[in-house]
C-alpha cells in the first residue's frame, strides 16, 4: 500500500485507458468532480480562514452582523496581547506557550529515548510473546484519558507531582511510549538486519552495530515520530486541565480555554492566540507528510 | 512569639477544620509570595495590583500572586488540590457555598479566634460575614454568634438589573410584573433588541442562580435547612410559579439561541445593543463600561446616557441572589504563609483598606467602606449594590453542593432550552437534590 | 506466538541470519540482556504510567472512597457496579455517545472517503489538495472546540449571519436538544474527515493499475469497477480507520467541555463526561473508579477487534 501524500501525488490516475467514445461524458464529469472537490475544499478549510480573519479584526468587527467577510480594518492588536500583557511585561498565554513547549519537549524527548530501542530490541530479537507485548502496549494508548485521570490523579497526590511539569511530562511520554515503539518498529524493520550482522561478523558489537550503522538510518524515522509525538503532546487537554493549575505550570491548551468565561469574551484574542497555537503544528505537519498515515494510526497501517 | 499555626481538631463542632492561631504569629523578613486562587475574570487582576501597591507598603518582603483558571474549572482546581493535600495557593477563594465542602474535609482554617482577637465584627452587616465565613450556614438575613467562621469576605456581590435608558426610559421597573411587560413592549417597538438577557447556561452555577433568584422573588425557599428537606420545598406551589415564569414569560423575552448564556455573552448583548432589560453580576459590570467593547458609545459618559444600574424588581419578596467570595487561609500551606496569610486578612479588613480597595474596584464589605463616598462614586452599580445588601440570600453552602448545583443547572437549563417542561425540571430537582442530601451514608453507586 | 504472525518483523532477511557456529552461542545470550535492557525501561514506565492506576483504579472500584472526604475505603464489592449499570442516568448518555459515535464515524466516512476518491482521479494538484484537506485534524481540540462555539452562535455566529444572507432563519446550534447533538457531531465530522480521506486515500492510490486496465477492456461499468475492485480492496484499510475514529469516538470529552457542556440539560453529555462529573463534582471516587473500567472494557473489546482486523490486513 503506497501511503504517503508524496507517493499520492506520482501515481498517475486510474482512468487513463477509457475508450475514447466514452471521453466526452467524461470531461463533464470531471468538471462536476473538480466542482465538488472545490467545494469540499471551501467548507474544510473556511472555519480556518475565519479564524485568521477574525485574528486581524478589530473586536466591533468581529461581532458585527452580517458578518464581515472583507472591508475590515486589519489590526496586529491581538497578536500583539497575545504575547504582552496589557500593562507591559510577559502575558500568562506567553508563559503558557512556553511551559508548553518545556512539557512537549521533554515528553517528547523522554519517550524517544525509551521507545527507539524498545523498538528495535522488538525488531530485532526474539522476544517471549512479543505479539502479545506489543498489542498490550499499543492498547494502553487507548484508555479514555477522564478514567485514567483519576488513579493518576490520586497517585500523583501520594508523591506530589500534582501541578506540576514533570507530572504531565511522565503521563505525556507514557501515552507517546506506545506510539513511538509501534511507528519505530516499522522503521526498524524497513533496515535490514544483515547490516547489523555484517557488522558483528566485523567485530563489533550488537550495541555498536545498532549504533554505528542502523541508528543513522533511523534517525529520518526517528524525527518523524518524534514530531507526531510532540504533536500529541502539545494539543493534550484533558489531562492538563485536571493535573495542573497554576499559571507557571499550565499548557497553552487550557490557558486557551481559559480565556472565555470571564466577564467578556475576545474573540479576537481567542482567534490569534488559537492561530500561534496551531502554526508550529502546522508547519511540523508538513515536514512529516510522508508518513502522516503512520503517524495518525499510531504506527499501527503502514506500508 | 511563634503559637501553634496549626492544632488539630474543631473543639466540639462536627467539622474536622484545624484552627488558627488567634492572633498572627511572628511574621518573616525574609521574601515571600503569598498565593490567591481565583477563576479568570477582572476583580483577579484588579485584587493582584492593588495588593501590590498596597500591601507592600507594609510588608516590602511579601509579593502577592493571584493565580486564575477558567471559570469553569475553578472548584475543581481547588479541590482538586485540596484532595492532593498540597496547593499551590495559600488564600483559596472560596465561593460562598463551597465552605461546607471545604470545611468537612479539613481543607481550610477555623479561623473563629483570630476574627473575635482582630476583627471589628460589629463594622459589618452580620449576615455578609456570615455568608462568607460561617458554617454550618446561618439564617437567610442573619449571623449566629456562636457558629464557627473559616473566612472573611472579599468581594461583594450580586444581580444588577441593567436597562436601557434610551429604550425603556429612565426610571426601571419597580415588579417583576412590570419588568416582564417593560421588555415585551420594548421588545416589540425595537425590532433585533430583545426584551432581556439573563444567564442560563448549564456551566458553574449560571442557570441555577437565575431560577434561585426567580424562586426568591416569588416567595420560594430553596430548602429547609433544618430537616434537610429539599423535595416538597423548592417544588411547592411558589416555586413552581417561579419556575413558570422564568419558562413561559422570561424566556420568550430573550434572545433565540440564549440558552448558552453566562456572564460574558450577556454582557455582549449589553454592550451590542441588543437587549432592552438585562441581570448580570455588579463586579462584571465594568466591562460595560469600555468603549472599545461597545457599540453604545464612544466614551464611558456616552454608554452611561444609554444604560442604567438598579436594583432588581420585587414582587412577593425583595431578595436578590448573594455573590461575591470570601478568604480562607489553606490548611496545608507552611506555618509561615499562613501566618502571612491571616496578617493579609487582618490588614485587608481594616476601614481605610476597604475604601481603598473600593476605589481600586472592589466591592468592600464593611458598612463604613459601603457607605464611603470613595466606593458610592466608583462605578454606577455600586449603590445598586449598597442598596441591595439587606435584601440577599444566598444557596446552600453544605458539601454536597457541587452536586446540588450541577442538578439545579442542567435541570434549569433542560427546561430553558425545551428539553424538559417547567414542572417536571423541577420536580426533577427537588427529587434529586433530595436524594443527595440523603444519601450520605449510602454505601455503593453514590455520585451517579 | 509464532513470529510470522507480527505484523511488521518478518524480514526474510532476519531468518537468513544465521551466524557463524563459533560466536552464537555468547551472541545469543548478550542479545537475550541487550532486549531486556532496551525493552524493560519502557514497559517499566507502561507499568507505573498505565497498568498501576488501572489497577488501583480497579481497587478503588470495588470501594465507597472519596478522594476529598478522606477516610478508610470500606469494601462494597460490586454495589458501584450494580449501581452503574442500573442507572436510568448511565443509560442516557451511554445512548447519547452511542447516537454520537455513529453519528459521526458514519459521517466522516462518506465524507473523508468520497474525497478521497474524488482526489484520487486527479491528475493534478494532488499532493497541494490532500495537505490543505489535513489541517483541520492538526488542531487541538481546544481550538477546535472553542472556534465553532464562536461560529455557530446564535446572535454573533457566521453561520447563522450566512444563513441570514440567504433568507434563512436563524437555527439554534448548541442550544436545542436535536441540533446540539448534531453539531457536535457535525464539529467531529470535520475535524476528522481528513483522518479517513488520508487512509482511504492510501488505500486507493495503492489499488493495481493493472486490475483497472483488465476491467475496462472488459469494458465493465465504472460502478461495477468500483464495487468489485475499489471497494474490495480499500474496505480492509477503511474499516481500520473506522475503527480507530470510533474507539476515539467513544473517549470523547474535550469538544463536549467546550462546546456544549453538556448542554442542554444533560443531552450532550458522554459517557466520559458523565464520569468527570462523578468524579470531580461530587468526588465520588469509587462510583467514578467503577464507571471507568466499564468504559476500559468497552476499550479494550474494540481495541481487539481493531487490532485483529490490523493483524489480518498484515498477513493478507
Amino acid at each position: 500500500m503506497a501511503v504517503s501524500v508524496d507517493e499520492a501525488v506520482s501515481t498517475s490516475p486510474v482512468q487513463d485507458h477509457t475508450p475514447p467514445a466514452r471521453r466526452f461524458g467524461l470531461r463533464g464529469r470531471s468538471v462536476l468532480e473538480v466542482a465538488l472537490l472545490a467545494v469540499l475544499a471551501v467548507v474544510m478549510l473556511f472555519p480556518v480562514l475565519w479564524m485568521i480573519e477574525t485574528s486581524i479584526k478589530e473586536n466591533r468587527d468581529v461581532y458585527a452582523i452580517p458578518a464581515k467577510f472583507f472591508g475590515f480594518t486589519v489590526t496586529l492588536d491581538h497578536f500583539k496581547d497575545v504575547f504582552v500583557a496589557s500593562g507591559g511585561g510577559r502575558s500568562t498565554l506567553s508563559v503558557a506557550f512556553l511551559n508548553s513547549v518545556v512539557v512537549a519537549g521533554v515528553s517528547t524527548a523522554l519517550a524517544t529515548v525509551l521507545g527507539v530501542p524498545a523498538a528495535w530490541a522488538y525488531s530485532r530479537f526474539a522476544v517471549k510473546a512479543k505479539k502479545d507485548q506489543l498489542f498490550f502496549i499499543l492498547s494502553t494508548r487507548f484508555m479514555p484519558p477522564v478514567v485514567v485521570v483519576i488513579p493518576i490523579f490520586l497517585m500523583y497526590r501520594q508523591v506530589g507531582l500534582i501541578d506540576s511539569k514533570l507530572g504531565l511530562i511522565l503521563i505525556y511520554a507514557a501515552f507517546n511510549v506506545p506510539f513511538t515503539i509501534w511507528m519505530m518498529k516499522g522503521f526498524v524493520d524497513e533496515v535490514p538486519a544483515e547490516y547489523e550482522d555484517a557488522a558483528m561478523l566485523d567485530g563489533y558489537t550488537r550495541l555498536q552495530a545498532f549504533r554505528r550503522f542502523t541508528l543513522p538510518l533511523l534517525l529520518p524515522g526517528i524525527a518523524a515520530t518524534a514530531v507526531f509525538a510532540l504533536i500529541f503532546s502539545w494539543n493534550e487537554f484533558v489531562f492538563a486541565i485536571f493535573l495542573t493549575s497554576s499559571d507557571s505550570v499550565r499548557t497553552a491548551p487550557p490557558a486557551i480555554a481559559g480565556l472565555i468565561g470571564g466577564t467578556t469574551v475576545d474573540w479576537g484574542l481567542v482567534a490569534a492566540s488559537s492561530v500561534v497555537f496551531a502554526l508550529p503544528v502546522l508547519v511540523f505537519a508538513y515536514l512529516v507528510r510522508k508518513h502522516l498515515v503512520a503517524g495518525v494510526t499510531l504506527g499501527a497501517v503502514r506500508r | 512569639m511563634v503559637t501553634t499555626a496549626v492544632a488539630c481538631g474543631g473543639g466540639g463542632t462536627e467539622s474536622s477544620a484545624p484552627k488558627a492561631p488567634a492572633t498572627v504569629p511572628e511574621l518573616t523578613k525574609d521574601p515571600l509570595t503569598l498565593s490567591f486562587i481565583w477563576f479568570d475574570w477582572p476583580p483577579a487582576h484588579a485584587l493582584e495590583d492593588f495588593a501590590n501597591a498596597e500591601y507592600t507598603k507594609e510588608r516590602p518582603n511579601v509579593t502577592i500572586k493571584v493565580n486564575t483558571v477558567p471559570n469553569a474549572n475553578w472548584h475543581d482546581a481547588m479541590f482538586t488540590q485540596f484532595a492532593a493535600h498540597k496547593t499551590d495557593f495559600d488564600i483559596p477563594i472560596l465561593d460562598s457555598q463551597h465552605i461546607g465542602e471545604a470545611v468537612t474535609n479539613g481543607n481550610i482554617l477555623d479561623i473563629t479566634d483570630f476574627v473575635k482577637k482582630n476583627i471589628d465584627v460589629n463594622a459589618y452587616n452580620p449576615y455578609l460575614l456570615a455568608a462568607y465565613g460561617q458554617f454550618p450556614q446561618a439564617e437567610t438575613g442573619k449571623r449566629d454568634e456562636n457558629a464557627s467562621l473559616y473566612g472573611l469576605p472579599l468581594l461583594g456581590d450580586t444581580w444588577t438589573m441593567i436597562y436601557r435608558k434610551d429604550l425603556i426610559g429612565d426610571k426601571p421597573p419597580q415588579t417583576w410584573d412590570e419588568m416582564i411587560s417593560v421588555a415585551e413592549k420594548c421588545q416589540a417597538d425595537n425590532p433585533g433588541v430583545s426584551g432581556l438577557a439573563f444567564h442560563q447556561a448549564n456551566g458553574s452555577d449560571a442557570a441555577a442562580v437565575t431560577y434561585n433568584t426567580v424562586n426568591g422573588v416569588y416567595g420560594g425557599n430553596l430548602w429547609d435547612a433544618k430537616s434537610r428537606k429539599i423535595n416538597g420545598v423548592l417544588n411547592d406551589a411558589a416555586g413552581q410559579e417561579a419556575m413558570d415564569v422564568l419558562v413561559n414569560k422570561m424566556k420568550p423575552l430573550t434572545a433565540k439561541g440564549s440558552g448558552n448564556w453566562f456572564i460574558d455573552e450577556v454582557n455582549a448583548a449589553v454592550a451590542q445593543g441588543k437587549a432592552c432589560i438585562a441581570f448580570n453580576w455588579i463586579a462584571a459590570s465594568g466591562a460595560l463600561l469600555d468603549p472599545k467593547q461597545s457599540t453604545l458609545g464612544t466614551t464611558r459618559e456616552q454608554i452611561l446616557e444609554k444604560l442604567g444600574f438598579a436594583t432588581l424588581p420585587t414582587q412577593k419578596t425583595n431578595l436578590v441572589p448573594l455573590g461575591g467570595m470570601g478568604m480562607h487561609v489553606s490548611a496545608y500551606s507552611s506555618e509561615e504563609k499562613q501566618a502571612e496569610a491571616l496578617n493579609f486578612m487582618k490588614w485587608f479588613e481594616q476601614a481605610d483598606i476597604q475604601k481603598k480597595w473600593a476605589a481600586a474596584g472592589g466591592v468592600p464589605s464593611r458598612t463604613d467602606a459601603l457607605e464611603s463616598p470613595e466606593f458610592l462614586n466608583a462605578g454606577p452599580f455600586n449603590k445598586v449594590y449598597a442598596d441591595s445588601v439587606p435584601r440577599m440570600r444566598d444557596m446552600w453552602n453544605v458539601p454536597e453542593y457541587a452536586r446540588l448545583v450541577d442538578i439545579e443547572n442542567t435541570n434549569v437549563n433542560a427546561a430553558l432550552n425545551g428539553a424538559k417542561s417547567p414542572k417536571d425540571a423541577l420536580d426533577d430537582i427537588a427529587k434529586e437534590q433530595q436524594s443527595v442530601l440523603d444519601s450520605s451514608n449510602r454505601k455503593g453507586g453514590g455520585g451517579l | 506466538m509464532s513470529d510470522s504472525a507480527s505484523l511488521t518483523t518478518d524480514h526474510p532477511g532476519q531468518a537468513a541470519s544465521t551466524t557463524p557456529p563459533a560466536r552464537g552461542r555468547s551472541r545469543r545470550l548478550s542479545d537475550r540482556w541487550l532486549a531486556v535492557v532496551f525493552i524493560s525501561p519502557a514497559l517499566l514506565l507502561l507499568l507505573a504510567m498505565s497498568v498501576f492506576p488501572l489497577l488501583w483504579a480497579l481497587y478503588l472500584s470495588f470501594t465507597d472512597y472519596s478522594a476529598t472526604r478522606g477516610g478508610p475505603a470500606n469494601f462494597v464489592w460490586f454495589e458501584n457496579y450494580t449501581a452503574i449499570l442500573a442507572s436510568a442516568q448511565v443509560h442516557l448518555r451511554a445512548l447519547t455517545t452511542l447516537i454520537y459515535v455513529i453519528g459521526a464515524v458514519a459521517l466522516q466516512t462518506v465524507l473523508g472517503f468520497t474525497i478521497a476518491y474524488l482526489i484520487s482521479r486527479r491528475t493534478h494538484g494532488r499532493g497541494l489538495l490532500t495537505t490543505l484537506f489535513l489541517v483541520p485534524m492538526m488542531l487541538s481540540p481546544v481550538v477546535v472546540g472553542l472556534f465553532w462555539r464562536f461560529m455557530l452562535d446564535a446572535q454573533f455566529g457566521v453561520i447563522n449571519s450566512m444563513l441570514g444572507s440567504l433568507g434563512l432563519g436563524q437555527v439554534e446550534w448548541l442550544t436545542r436538544q436535536q441540533t446540539a447533538l448534531f453539531s457536535l457531531i457535525v464539529v467531529d465530522t470535520w475535524q476528522w474527515t481528513p483522518f479517513i480521506m488520508l487512509i482511504a486515500l492510501a488505500g486507493l492510490t495503492a489499488v493495481p493499475k493493472y486490475l483497472y486496465e483488465a476491467a475496462s477492456i472488459d469494458r465493465a461499468s465504472e460502478w461495477f469497477r468500483f464495487r468489485t475492485i475499489t471497494l474490495p480492496l480499500v474496505w480492509p484499510l477503511l474499516l481500520i480507520a473506522v475503527l480507530f475514529r470510533a474507539i476515539e469516538a467513544f473517549r470523547l470529552f474535550d469538544l463536549v467541555y467546550i462546546l456544549t457542556s453538556g448542554g442542554p440539560g444533560v443531552s450532550t453529555e458522554t459517557l466520559s463526561f458523565h464520569v468527570y462529573k462523578v468524579a470531580f463534582l461530587g468526588f465520588n471516587t469509587g462510583t467514578a473508579s467503577a464507571y471507568g473500567i466499564l468504559m476500559v472494557l468497552v476499550v479494550i473489546v474494540l481495541t481487539q477487534l481493531y487490532l485483529r482486523y490490523l493483524n489480518k490486513l498484515k498477513e493478507d
